[in-house]
């Protein structure tokens, strides 16, 4: 009997350990859109995008490419606290190929906030980058979320 | 007392936790599951600083807004027919690029304040969605029943189509279905670009044209999201040469060509554009959308 019940008990316990290591469990979309969605208001959400972030032993920078239309007005929500260490937002004008890329925004200056919004207007796309740091004590992840929503 | 009956979690145990030490092996695995699942991720164009890209799309209510905005005028007959929702169920790929186009139906209806027509894009979206396992976006919260009540209030039926649409984006990424909707807007553009040159040929209206040029724009985006899915769906290559003919004679156009060859940011309020230039875009999105709703 114990041959056949100890097989099953393992097998989850493997299954969630595995989702542990793979970050999964630091991902919930739902809430992190939804926490993202009351910020928002009173802009009309539009989109959103949640990033698994990997800490590496070096700094990596994860870049997304936001297209908006120009003359309207945007609201920016970064949702941060399933990151188990801070990163960087950057949002840049142009992408990283162009010779006039201007930061439009750096969280730098929001301190250990998890949470921030940006609001854009006469552009005509976005560049979204996390700076991830480098982490010493070798690999985890974590998500960010951000939605954008208009007005 | 025995504890043979431990030896297999334990051991099993002791294998997991040794593997969360994070070894090469562990991160190339979980940069690969990470490409999956994120949205819109592509390792295409990771360069030797590690840098990745990834795209965003907006929604479709926000493309009819801006379209809306220009002062475009209603032409009910553009309109996909709402009762083929059924025969779309063939494949993801059709049933995503459908439920894209019913999408942008849905908001042109809305922002032109046309109520009942709303409803039934509503119900061919939910049809839609039903087949693409979006059941819940649509029942929960009573979000249909809220949209009946709040008809005839613009901005309420607006914000809850919103909700709607946060809810299919979650749904799909929990689905693990990240590229359906990328391919559901290229449907919803798709829509949007037809009507807006079938509004354009009957007023010539230069606000449109702006409006239209606006969203010609986004074609690159949406190319270039679409390739990181090259690979899922066996349509999706067709769908991305269709969008690349189309992103071609947008930049044809000289004054387009112009300012990209200057590298300055397109006016297009100020920018010429003639008729001949525009007859090849109108037929290649005319073409496009047949394929997608035939």
């Amino acid at each position: 009997m114990k041959k056949i019940i100890t097989p099953l008990f393992s097998i989850p316990l493997v299954v969630s350990l595995m989702a542990f290591q793979r970050g999964d469990v630091l991902c919930n979309a739902k809430e992190l859109k939804d926490k993202a969605k009351a910020t928002l208001e009173p802009y009309k959400y539009d989109s959103s995008e949640l990033t698994r972030i990997l800490y590496k032993n070096k700094e990596t920078i994860k870049e997304i490419e936001v297209p908006l239309f120009i003359g309207e007005k945007y609201r920016i929500i970064f949702e941060l606290e399933a990151l188990p260490k801070q990163v960087e937002v950057q949002i840049y004008n142009k992408s990283k190929e162009s010779k006039n890329r201007k930061l439009l925004f750096s969280s730098k200056d929001k301190g250990a906030a998890k949470e921030f919004e940006f609001e854009v207007s006469k552009s005509r796309q976005v560049y979204i980058d996390y700076v991830i740091p480098p982490s010493e004590e070798g690999s985890y992840s974590g998500c960010a979320v951000f939605m954008v929503g208009y007005k | 007392m025995s504890y043979k009956f431990l030896a297999i979690p334990c051991c099993i145990l002791f294998f997991a936790l040794i593997s969360c030490g994070g070894n090469n092996e562990d991160q190339k695995n979980q940069e690969s599951i990470e490409s999956v699942d994120s949205s819109v991720t592509t390792n295409s164009d990771l360069s030797s600083n590690d840098r990745e890209v990834s795209y965003t799309l907006p929604s479709a209510l926000q493309i009819a807004y801006v379209f809306k905005k220009s002062g475009a005028m209603f032409i009910p007959n553009l309109l996909n027919n709402k009762a083929k929702a059924s025969h779309y169920n063939t494949s993801n790929f059709k049933r995503g690029a459908n439920f894209g186009i019913y999408s942008s139906d849905l908001a042109y209806c809305l922002f032109n304040k046309k109520y009942q027509e709303s409803k039934e894009y509503l119900k061919a979206c939910k049809d839609m969605g039903s087949f693409l396992g979006l059941n819940q976006a649509f029942e929960s919260e009573n979000l249909t029943q809220r949209f009946d009540k709040n008809i005839a209030s613009e901005d309420s039926v607006i914000k809850i189509v919103s909700n709607i649409q946060l809810k299919t984006d979650v749904m799909f990424e929990q689905n693990k279905q990240n590229y359906i909707p990328v391919i559901a807007f290229a449907g919803a553009w798709t829509e949007s670009m037809y009507i807006a040159f079938e509004v354009y040929s009957k007023n010539k209206n230069k606000k449109v044209l702006i409006s239209l040029m606006e969203q010609l724009i986004l074609s690159r985006t949406i190319i270039k999201a679409l390739k990181v899915y090259e690979e899922k769906d066996a349509e999706i290559p067709a769908l991305i040469t269709a969008i690349e003919k189309i992103n071609s004679e947008f930049n044809n156009i000289a004054s387009v060509k112009s300012a990209m060859e200057k590298d300055e940011e397109m006016d297009f309020s100020v920018m010429p554009v003639t008729d001949s230039e525009l007859k090849p875009i109108a037929e290649s999105i005319k073409s496009l959308r047949a394929s997608i709703v035939d």
